[in-house]
C-alpha cells in the first residue's frame, strides 16, 4: 500500500486574541502556538496503522515554511517513511483549489493507492482541499471519513454526514479520503523517535522542482480574491421570523432582497 | 514491540539487586489505599527482563504520584518509584500513551510548557506590573524562575504577581527570566519521557548558565527539586522562594498590615518537604503574620499526605473511585477546625481546592498558596 498524507501546520487561535496585520489581508500570528492541523494528525495515524497492518510506504506532503519541519519529523517519528515539503511564496494559499493543484503536483507521476488529508483545516475551515485534490488527481474520493476498511483494490469507508447520519461507501483505489477526527487515537512522537527520524528523507522543493507553472497556482490563476479580513463585530441583534413555512420563506427572501444579498 | 534503550541495564540502573524486600516502600505508599499499586512487587519483578513488557502494560504504573515516600523510607537508599518511571518510559517510547499525556509532552517540546499554551504568551502574567527582566550582561542576586503552571493558570498566577510587588517593595535585587524560559521538566521526568527530559536538562542548563545569577529562586517546589536533583551543571545555587522570604523577614524587610485572626494548617508539599527538605520556612512565614494560629496535621513533614498532584497525575486520571487523598486531607483540616489550608505549591492548591469545593466547604474554608495570603497582607 502506497499512501500519501497531506498535513498542514496551523496556529492555535484559541489561546491568544486574534489580531490582523496592518495590510488587512493577513492575521498576526506572532502570539499563537503552531502544530499539525488536528484532523491531519488523525490522517497520519491512520496511514501508519495501515502500514503497520499490511506494510507499504507512507509519504508526508506539506506546503509550508521551514519552521513546520518539526511537525513533519514528528509524523516520521510515528512511522511515516519520507516527506516532501513545498516552500514557495508564489502559491495563492488562500484558495484551496490552488493548494490542491500544488499537492497534486507533489503526487503525480508517482505510484499511489491512497491519499489522505484532514477533512478541514483549523485555520481557514474551507473543507474543500481534499475534495479538490481528488479532482486534480482524477481519482475517487470520500470526505469526512471516520472509519475505513481496506479490501482488495477497494476501500470501504464510513462517512459522517450532517445531523449525525452515517453513509457507508465503497471506492475503487486509488482514492483520496478526507479524514475526520476521532477515527483513531493519534500516538505520541517520543523525542528519541524524532531524533531517529532526522535520518529519514525530507525533500524541500519549489514549484519549479515539481514542474508546476507558477502562473497556474498563483493569485492570477485563482478565482478567489482576498479583499479584506476583519474581526466580526459582536452584535446581539436577532430577528425571529414567525409564521407558516411559506410566509417565513417569503419574509426571509424579502429581507435578503432588501439587504442587497439576493 | 515495546522498546527501552535501557532494557539491558534496568537492574543496574535502579539497583534492583540492592532491594531486601523489606516492604517499607509499599508500607508507606499513600496511593495503596485507593489504587492497586504495590511498588515493592515491581522492584522485585523488574529483575526479570523478560517480564518488563508485561509489567509496563499494567495500568497501576500510572497511579504513582512521585511523592517519594518510598524513596524516603527505603533503608537501602533505592528509589522504588523510578522503577515505575522506567516502565512508563517503555510505554512513552512506543507512543501509546493517554492523549492528555501525549499533548502535554508535545507541548513541552514545541512551546516549552505542558499546558498547550503559546510560548509568546508566557509573560502575560506580568501585565500592568513593573517587573525587572533579566539580562545576561547584568549580574543579579536573585534570578526568578516562574513555573509553567504559575505563568499560565489564572488560579495561581497571583503567586508570581504578588512576588513582584513584594520584591519591589522590599527593594530586593532581582530579575525574572524572559519568555525563552522553558519548563523544568519535573513532570516530563515522572511521565517517563526520558529523551525529552535529557534534552530539557541540556538546553535549560545552557540557558540558565548564560545569566550571572547569585542564585536561582523558584516559585514551585517541583522546579526547585528538579533543578536541585537533576541539573548537576547549573552554575548558580537554587533556592525556593520561602527561603528568600525568611531571609527578608529576619532582616525586617517584610511587614504585614493588620491582623489575620485565623486558624491556618500548613500542608507540606511532597516536592518541598520530602524531596526538598524544606519544612520550617513556610511555617515561619505563616507564624510571622499577627493573629495567625498555626495548626498541624497529624501526618506532617516527612509523613505528609500526598495531594496526588505530582507524578504527571495532572494528565492521568485515576481509575479508582475511592476517596481522593486531597479529599482526605481537606476532611482532616476540617476536623482540626482550620479556616485556611496553606500550601507552598501550585499543584497542591489546584488539587486541594478542587476537593474542598467537591466537599461543598467553600463557605467555611479556604485553600491558599502562601504567596496569595502574603499578597493580601502586604503593605503596598
Ligand atoms: C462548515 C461545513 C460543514 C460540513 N459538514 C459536513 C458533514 O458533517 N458531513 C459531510 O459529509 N459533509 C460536510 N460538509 C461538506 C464537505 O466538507 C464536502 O464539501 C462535501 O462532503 C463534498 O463531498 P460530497 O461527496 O458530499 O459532495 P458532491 O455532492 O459529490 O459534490 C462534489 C463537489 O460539489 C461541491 N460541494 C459539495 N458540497 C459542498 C459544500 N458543502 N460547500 C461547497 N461546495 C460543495 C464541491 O465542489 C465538491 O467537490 C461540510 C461543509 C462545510 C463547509
Ligand atoms: S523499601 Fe527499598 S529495600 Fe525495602 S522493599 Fe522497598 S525497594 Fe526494597
Ligand atoms: S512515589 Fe509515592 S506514590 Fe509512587 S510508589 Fe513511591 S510512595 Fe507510592
Amino acid at each position: 500500500m502506497k499512501t500519501f498524507v497531506c498535513i498542514k501546520y496551523v496556529p492555535d487561535t484559541s489561546e491568544a486574541e486574534v489580531k490582523l496585520n496592518p495590510d488587512g489581508l493577513s492575521v498576526d500570528d506572532s502570539r499563537f502556538s503552531f502544530d499539525i492541523n488536528d484532523a491531519d494528525n488523525y490522517a497520519v495515524e491512520e496511514s501508519v496503522l495501515i502500514k503497520e497492518a499490511q506494510g507499504g510506504e507512507v509519504t508526508v506532503l506539506s506546503i509550508g515554511p521551514k519552521k513546520s519541519d518539526v511537525m513533519i519529523r514528528m509524523a516520521m517519528a510515528k512511522g511515516c517513511d519520507k516527506a516532501t515539503r513545498v516552500e514557495d511564496d508564489r502559491i495563492a494559499t488562500h484558495d484551496p483549489l490552488m493548494v490542491a493543484r500544488v499537492l497534486a503536483g507533489g503526487i503525480k507521476g508517482q505510484e499511489f493507492d491512497l491519499v489522505m488529508t484532514g477533512c478541514m483545516a483549523n485555520d481557514d475551515w474551507h473543507m474543500a482541499t481534499g475534495v479538490a485534490l481528488a479532482e486534480e488527481l482524477g481519482v475517487n474520493h470520500a470526505s469526512m471519513v471516520n472509519k475505513l476498511e481496506l479490501q482488495d483494490g477497494k476501500v470501504k469507508v464510513h462517512r459522517e454526514l450532517e445531523g449525525g447520519l452515517l453513509e457507508v461507501v465503497e471506492l475503487d483505489l486509488p482514492a483520496v479520503l478526507t479524514i475526520q477526527t476521532g477515527i483513531n487515537e493519534p500516538r505520541y512522537a517520543p523525542i528519541r523517535g524524532i531524533r531517529q527520524a532526522q535520518k529519514k528523507e525530507l525533500n524541500v522543493v519549489s514549484l519549479d522542482d515539481l514542474g508546476i507553472d507558477p502562473a497556474e497556482v498563483g493569485t492570477d490563476a485563482s478565482q478567489v480574491v482576498l479583499e479584506k479580513l476583519y474581526i466580526p463585530e459582536v452584535e446581539s441583534a436577532a430577528e425571529f421570523i414567525e409564521g407558516e413555512p411559506e410566509e417565513k420563506a417569503e419574509k426571509l427572501a424579502s429581507i435578503l432582497h432588501k439587504g442587497g444579498l439576493l | 514491540m515495546l522498546m527501552s534503550s535501557e532494557i539491558q541495564t534496568f537492574t543496574e540502573k535502579y539497583d534492583l539487586l540492592g532491594c531486601i524486600q523489606c516492604g517499607r516502600c509499599t508500607g508507606g505508599c499513600p496511593v495503596t489505599v485507593r489504587a492497586n499499586l504495590n511498588v515493592r512487587q515491581f522492584v522485585n519483578d523488574a529483575y526479570d527482563e523478560d517480564k518488563l513488557e508485561e509489567l509496563a502494560r499494567l495500568a497501576e504504573i500510572w497511579d504513582c504520584t512521585a511523592c517519594h515516600t518510598c524513596a524516603v523510607r527505603c533503608p537501602k537508599g533505592l528509589k522504588p518509584l523510578e522503577v515505575l518511571i522506567g516502565l512508563r518510559t517503555m510505554i512513552v517510547e512506543s507512543g501509546k500513551v493517554e492523549p492528555t499525556v501525549r499533548d502535554a509532552l508535545q507541548s513541552v517540546l514545541l512551546e516549552g510548557n505542558p499546558w498547550e499554551k503559546s510560548r509568546a504568551t508566557r509573560l502575560d502574567w506580568m501585565e500592568d506590573l513593573d517587573v525587572k527582566i533579566a539580562d545576561p550582561d547584568e549580574p543579579v542576586e536573585n534570578l526568578f524562575f516562574v513555573c509553567c503552571t504559575i505563568a499560565y493558570d489564572p488560579r495561581v498566577r497571583a503567586i508570581a504577581r504578588n512576588m513582584v510587588e513584594l520584591l519591589n517593595k522590599a527593594g530586593v535585587d532581582y530579575a525574572f527570566l524572559p519568555e525563552d524560559e522553558s519548563c523544568c521538566g519535573s513532570e516530563v521526568f515522572t511521565l517517563g519521557e526520558e529523551g525529552l527530559f535529557e534534552m530539557q536538562v541540556e538546553d535549560s542548563t545552557e540557558f540558565l548558565n548564560e545569566y550571572q545569577a547569585g542564585r536561582i529562586v523558584t516559585l514551585s517546589p517541583h522546579c526547585f527539586t528538579t533543578y536541585k536533583t537533576h541539573y548537576p551543571d547549573l552554575k548558580s545555587p537554587v533556592i525556593h522562594y520561602t527561603q528568600l522570604l525568611v531571609e527578608l523577614l529576619n532582616n525586617g524587610k517584610l511587614t504585614w498590615k493588620g491582623e489575620l485572626p485565623k486558624k491556618i494548617v500548613y500542608h507540606d508539599p511532597c516536592y518541598l518537604g520530602k524531596q526538598g527538605n524544606i519544612y520550617d520556612e513556610p511555617r515561619e512565614l505563616l507564624k510571622s503574620i499577627p493573629g495567625v494560629e498555626l495548626l498541624e496535621f497529624e501526618r506532617r513533614r516527612e509523613r505528609s499526605l500526598c495531594c496526588e498532584g505530582g507524578g504527571g497525575k495532572m494528565w492521568v486520571e485515576s481509575e479508582s473511585k475511592k476517596e481522593r487523598l486531597s479529599e482526605t486531607r481537606i476532611k482532616d483540616a476540617r476536623a482540626l477546625g482550620a479556616d485556611v489550608v496553606a500550601v507552598a505549591c501550585p499543584f497542591c492548591v489546584l488539587t486541594l481546592e478542587d476537593s474542598m469545593k467537591g466537599l461543598g466547604l467553600e463557605e467555611e474554608m479556604r485553600v491558599v498558596e502562601i504567596m496569595e495570603l502574603l499578597g493580601e497582607l502586604m503593605e503596598k
